[in-house]
Formats: structure tokens, C-alpha cells, sequence
């Protein structure tokens, strides 16, 4: 199977920074670390591959400083690492990124599934994957919990929703979504470091695909951030009644008569 | 991409991850058991840690002086036994690539990725005082017989391979190699020591060991000149382990004093917990630049025996001080075993006398400093 896990590096710290003036992350002066949930989706790739052969590509757009969680990617054991990196994708939002993404997976060629994490945690919105399946035309699974490759072409797929448990099968091309219980990520080791040098990462521009200019970076993003905040916790307004049934069903009714929420009777 | 750079950048993430998942969650109860729970030490193994200094020719990491000791500091941060345990180790690897001949190293070095190498040259008779040893080793033919006493050795009991200090005449000091496989080899006592409790220290018996010539470390009578190189390489991890137990302590107290309130005041609103915190953070830094100064000359082919017996020398006093200023920030908490601040000061207090005492090194660090001016 050739699969391609999208990785993004994000701030080592959880408290992110925004730019004012451009409402960008600020990536000055923070180290960066592969996003937790990209790790997931990684190691399941890379499992994948152990069981029925092929190849896993570790691919990201961003600066050339990306090339450091690419090269980690490498240590930990995918074959391949393609950075996508140009001015012109600077500023993207989802929708650019997922463009660019999509153009160099069809580029590679041949793909039978891509991978990535459920949300990157930095940003958090979730959109990435789903937009690269849209732009590739492929079926999509996402917040996959555990995968399990059932032939060649086929993957059986757990995921948790709330209260219900999917299982589902599904067919190459494909594209999953991982949640931070899919695989399990295995610490980068000492040795394998400097090995990972001999395998091949690639930078790719926008001269290296057949890309539409006015999709890339700024200019091919139309979200606008107005303002970004922090929401002020909540507490939350429901209230937690004994486990023990009689008791509750006392509770509760007392709860109802207090807010006057019963009809009188006459 | 400057490859030694991302190398470096991709071990440190691997570190700091490793360190609060597998390390600091379990450091009081590393400290409480006097073992490494949760397998970690199958763990660090794992993880290729024991091959971090040995050199790639020999399958190893090769990572530098700087490099080491950065990961040792944040390892320790966690917990500064399993880093300890790591210092022993690495310091023994590094002595063996100084001054083992070719045979020796394509033996041990390779080796170094799966069994952890110690260096016993204390004994009942002799710490401070090299000559006062009574172990010896009599040339018989192309061999070596070797007999003696090592005691208080890092990882003595978990090491497989032990570099071990011996007589080769009244007033020679020479270093074999030897390996518990060996007949006559024996483990000895556990200490119970007051700290560090994770790390096993421990003695080992030689009884007519006889080794092939190609175990002696260096030349014969090279003893003092290998013994000062490897308490050198081992004083600039200890700067390293000293810091992270700083900033292990600075992360407890700067907690507990920004949400312990005074009246309605948090604590660190108040000038006499401030000074304290200070304090600390001034006795972590300092330890910091010193170790890092002393790595850097290492790796730059400079004496750093003075700015690595400086590491430690103030490391560990500042450390035990600093402990104890984080115990009387946390107050009566402070001094309950339950919670993690009084081990620290007993984990800092090992390094004023492992790999030599501070007294010692005080004068090693005089006679330096003035020799240079006159
Ligand atoms: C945690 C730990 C780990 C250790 N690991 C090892 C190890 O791996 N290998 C190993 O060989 N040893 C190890 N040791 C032993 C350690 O090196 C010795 O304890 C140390 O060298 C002091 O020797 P001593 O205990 O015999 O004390 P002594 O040498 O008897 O010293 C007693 C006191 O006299 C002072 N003193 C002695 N001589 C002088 C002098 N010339 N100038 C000024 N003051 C002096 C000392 O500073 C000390 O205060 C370890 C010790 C500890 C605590």
C-alpha cells in the first residue's frame, strides 16, 4: 500500500501565541513538535505497512523549519518525506492548505491511502482531512479509533461516537482521520536518528505541481479571522444527582417542586 | 538543513516526551521502592539511550558532550536517579573510547547498547585517596590475575561491565576491564544510601579474575590520568543532573506559591518567598551556564577539568540549598514524605561526594586557578 500521512508541526507549548495584526500563530521563539494526533495517525500508517508491505510518505506544507518533524517522521520509521514549502503558500487557511496537499498526493501518484490526525492543536479545526478527501475525490472515515487492515484494498475501521461504536469497512482510496487512540506512538529511538538521513525528504514548490496560483497561500483563502479570545470557562448548569435510584427519583422531585416546573394541582 | 542541529533537536523532543510520560510520573515512587518501577529501565533501553555516547563506528548515537548532558538534565528533571544511572554509564563508555586499544573497544563499545558499564574505584580503604586502594592485578604471562574489594560503585549490582581501579605495583595505578561472566567475579552489598535511591550502588568482590592484557585501560600506570578523565566527564552530567533537579524544584515551588494563600495573598506576593525563589532560580541558572561551559570546551578539544569540577562543586551545594529552600516554601508539606520535595535535597546531596567530594574539588579548582596567574 502507498500511504501518505499529513503532518503538521505545531508549538511544543499549549499556551499559543497569536500575532495581533495578522491573527496568525506566532511560531518566533517556540520550539515546534509533531502534532500529538499526527503522531497517531503516523504510527498507524506505519503499522499498516508492517502487515501488508509498501510505502508510508510523510508529507507537510510550512516553512522550511517543518523539515525537523519530517526528519522525526523519518526516525520513526516512515520511507519517504516530502515538505511542501513556498512563499506563495504562506497565510493559508484550510481550504489552501488543503489544495496544496491534495495536488502533491496527486502528483506522487497512486495513492491508496492518506492519513491524518483528527485535528491539529494548535488551530483545532478539524478540516484537513476532510478537505484533502473532497479535493481527491475519495472516500473519507474519520475519527478512527482502531484500524486493521483487512486485505490488500481494505481496512476494517472502529470508531467511537459518543454513546455508539462503528465498525466499518472500507475500501482503497481512502482517507482516515485518526483520534489519539489509533496506534501507538513509539518513542523516536537514539540510534535511529542519524540513520533516517539516508532516506529521501524532498521540498516541493509551487513550481513543482500544476497549481492554480490564485488558490495558494492569501489570496486563495477565504476565511478571515475577526478576532480570536479565549471563552471564559462555564460552569456548567446541570446538576449531578445520587447514583442511587430512590434517592435520585427523591431529589429530582424536590428539584421540580423548588423551580415551581410541576403543574399545581387544583 | 544543518543536520547535526535537527539530530539534536529531534533527540531533545524525544527526551522531554520520554521524560513526562515514562520518568516524572513516577519519580516519588521510584524514590519510595529504591527501584526503577514501571519497567523503565527496559524503557531507556528501548528507547536506545544506553548508546547515546558511544560512537557510531560502534553502532552508537555518537552524540556529543553538550548534547549528553542536555538530555541528562532534562531526563533529571524527571527523576535524577535514572539519570545518575545514565552519568555512570556514559562517563565508563567515554573513558573506554579515550583510552581502550582497538581490540577493547570493537569487544565492550558495541556492547554499550545493551549492558550498562560502571567505574569502581573507591574502596573500604581508599575514596579520596587513590593510593590507600588495596586491589591489584599481577602480571602472569600474557594475562593479568586480579584481586579486590570495590565498593559504593554506580550501578554496581545492575552494570555488567566494571572498569575497575587497581594496584599493578606499591605505587601504580593502572584500570582493567572486567565483566561479571568472568570466574572469580562476584556482586557484593547494596548500599543503603540516603538518596538517589533508584540507582543502585553497590560493591563487587575480585577473586583471581585473570584477564587478557588487551583489558588494561590505556598503559600501565596510567591510573591517576584516566581515574581524573572520567570524574571530569562525569562532573560536567552531574552539572547537567543538579540542573534539572533545580528546575524540578522551581516547578513544584512556583505552583504551590502562586495558589498557597497568605490571608488573601498568594504566597508569592510575599518578598520573603520571593527572595527564596530567586534564589533558586539564580542557583539554577549558574549551575546551567557552568555545565554547558564545561560541555562546550569538552567538545572543543579545551581543558574543562576546572569548569567541570566548578559544575559540580556549586551544583550540588546549590541544590541541597535550594531543596531546602523549597521545602520551607511548601511549609509543613514540605517536610512530609508524601510529597516530592525532601527526596530532592536527598538526590542533591549525593553529588557533594559521588565522583569526588566537593572538598577535593575545591582544591583541584584552587591549585588550577592559581597555577594559570603565576
Ligand atoms: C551516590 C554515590 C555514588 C558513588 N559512585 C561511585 C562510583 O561509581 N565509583 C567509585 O569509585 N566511587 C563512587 N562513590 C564513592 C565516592 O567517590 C567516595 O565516597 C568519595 O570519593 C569520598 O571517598 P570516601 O567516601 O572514602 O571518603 P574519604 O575519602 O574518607 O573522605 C572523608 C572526608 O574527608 C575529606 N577529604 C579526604 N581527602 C581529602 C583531601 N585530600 N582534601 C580535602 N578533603 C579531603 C572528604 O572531602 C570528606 O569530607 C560514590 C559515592 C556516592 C555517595
Amino acid at each position: 500500500m502507498k500511504i501518505v500521512v499529513g503532518l503538521k508541526q505545531v508549538p511544543e507549548t499549549t499556551n499559543v501565541k497569536i500575532n495581533e495584526k495578522t491573527k496568525n500563530i506566532d511560531r518566533r521563539g517556540v520550539s515546534g513538535v509533531i502534532n500529538k494526533y499526527d503522531r497517531n495517525a503516523l504510527q498507524t500508517a506505519l503499522d499498516i505497512r508492517d502487515v501488508v508491505g509498501g510505502t508510508v510518505i510523510a508529507m507537510s506544507m510550512g516553512p522550511n523549519d517543518f523539515a525537523v518533524s519530517l526528519q522525526e517522521a523519518l526516525s520513526l520509521g516512515a520511507d519517504e518525506a516530502v515538505l511542501l514549502s513556498d512563499r506563495a503558500f504562506g497565510g493559508a487557511d484550510t481550504l489552501a492548505t488543503g489544495y496544496v496537499l491534495a495536488e502533491a498526493i496527486k502528483k506522487i501518484g497512486g495513492v491508496d491511502l492518506v492519513i491524518m490526525g483528527q485535528q491539529s492543536v494548535d488551530a483545532d479545526t478539524g478540516q484537513m482531512g476532510p478537505i484533502v478527501a473532497e479535493m481527491l475525490g475519495i472516500s473519507q472515515v474519520t475519527y478512527a479509533d482502531e484500524i486493521q487492515p483487512k486485505s490488500d484494498n481494505e481496512l476494517r475501521i472502529k470508531r467511537y461516537d459518543d454513546n455508539i461504536e462503528q465498525e466499518i469497512i472500507a475500501k482503497t482510496p481512502l482517507m482516515l482521520t485518526t483520534t489519539g487512540n489509533a496506534g501507538k506512538p513509539e518513542y523516536v529511538n537514539v540510534v535511529e536518528i542519524k540513520n533516517s538521513f539516508e532516506k529521501p525528504l524532498t521540498t516541493w514548490t509551487s513550481k513543482d505541481m500544476p497549481v492554480d496560483s490564485n488558490r495558494l497561500g492569501q489570496s486563495g483563502s477565504p476565511t478571515v479571522v475577526r478576532r480570536i479570545m479565549s471563552p471564559e470557562p462555564k460552569e456548567r448548569a446541570g446538576k449531578m444527582l445520587s447514583t442511587d435510584a430512590t434517592k435520585a427519583a427523591e431529589e429530582l422531585a424536590g428539584i421540580l417542586h423548588e423551580e415551581n416546573l410541576l403543574a399545581e394541582e387544583d | 538543513m544543518d543536520q547535526l542541529k535537527t539530530r539534536e533537536e529531534i533527540l531533545l523532543r524525544m527526551v522531554k516526551s520520554f521524560t513526562e510520560n515514562e520518568v516524572a510520573p513516577f519519580d516519588s515512587e521510584i524514590d519510595q521502592t529504591r527501584s526503577y518501577v514501571n519497567n523503565l529501565l527496559e524503557k531507556v533501553h528501548d528507547a536506545g539511550f544506553y548508546s547515546l555516547v558511544t560512537p557510531e563506528e560502534y553502532g552508537g548515537a555518537g552524540f556529543d558532550g553538550r548534547t549528553s548532558a542536555k538530555v541528562l538534565n532534562i531526563l533529571a528533571k524527571g527523576n535524577a536517579s535514572i539519570a545518575v544511572t545514565l552519568e555512570g554509564h556514559y562517563k565508563s563508555v567515554e573513558q573506554i573510547v579515550k583510552y581502550g586499544n582497538d581490540k577493547l573497544k570493537a569487544k565492550y563499545l558495541p556492547q554499550s547498547a545493551d549492558r550498562i558499564i560502571a567505574f569502581p574505584m573507591t574502596e573500604p580503604t581508599g575514596g579520596s585517596n587513590p593510593m590507600g586502594i588495596n586491589s591489584h592485578a599481577e602480571k602472569h604471562g600474557d594475562s593479568w590475575i586480579i584481586n579486590g574489594d570495590k565498593i559504593m560503585i554506580t550501578n554496581g549490582g545492575l552494570a555488567e561491565i566494571y572498569c575497575a581501579m587497581v594496584k599493578t605495583a606499591p605505587t601504580e595505578l593502572s584500570f582493567f576491564v572486567v565483566d561479571q561472566d568472568m570466574d572469580g567475579f562476584e556482586f557484593g552489598k547494596q548500599e543503603k544510601f540516603l538518596g538517589l535511591t533508584g540507582c543502585p550502588i553497590g560493591e563487587i568482590l575480585m577473586d583471581n579474575i585473570e584477564v587478557d592484557e588487551y583489558h588494561l585501560l590505556g598503559k600501565v600506570g596510567m591510573g591517576p590520568e584516566i581515574g581524573n578523565s572520567a570524574h571530569d566527564d562525569a562532573r560536567v552530567l552531574m552539572g547537567a543532573v543538579l540542573t534539572g533537579i533545580m528546575e524540578h524544584q522551581l516547578d513544584i515551588v512556583s505552583e504551590y506559591a502562586t495558589q498557597r494563600k497568605a490571608m488573601d495573598t498568594p504566597i508569592i506576593e510575599l518578598q520573603t518567598i520571593q527572595r527564596k525563589v530567586a534564589d533558586m532560580t539564580i542557583a539554577k541558572e549558574t549551575t546551567k551556564l557552568l555545565y554547558q561551559q564545561a560541555a562546550i570546551m569538552k567538545d572543543s578539544g579545551q581543558d574543562y577539568e576546572q569548569e567541570a569540577a566548578m559544575a559540580k562543586a556549586h551544583g550540588s551545594r546549590a541544590a541541597v540549598k535550594s531543596g531546602d529552600d523549597a521545602l520551607q516554601i511548601l511549609g509543613g508539606y514540605g517536610y512530609s514524605l508524601e510529597y516530592p520535595v525532601e527526596h530532592l535535597i536527598r538526590d542533591a546531596r549525593a553529588m557533594e561526594l559521588a565522583e569526588g567530594s566537593v572538598e577535593k574539588m575545591r582544591t583541584e579548582i584552587a591549585l588550577i586557578e592559581a597555577k594559570s596567574r603565576v
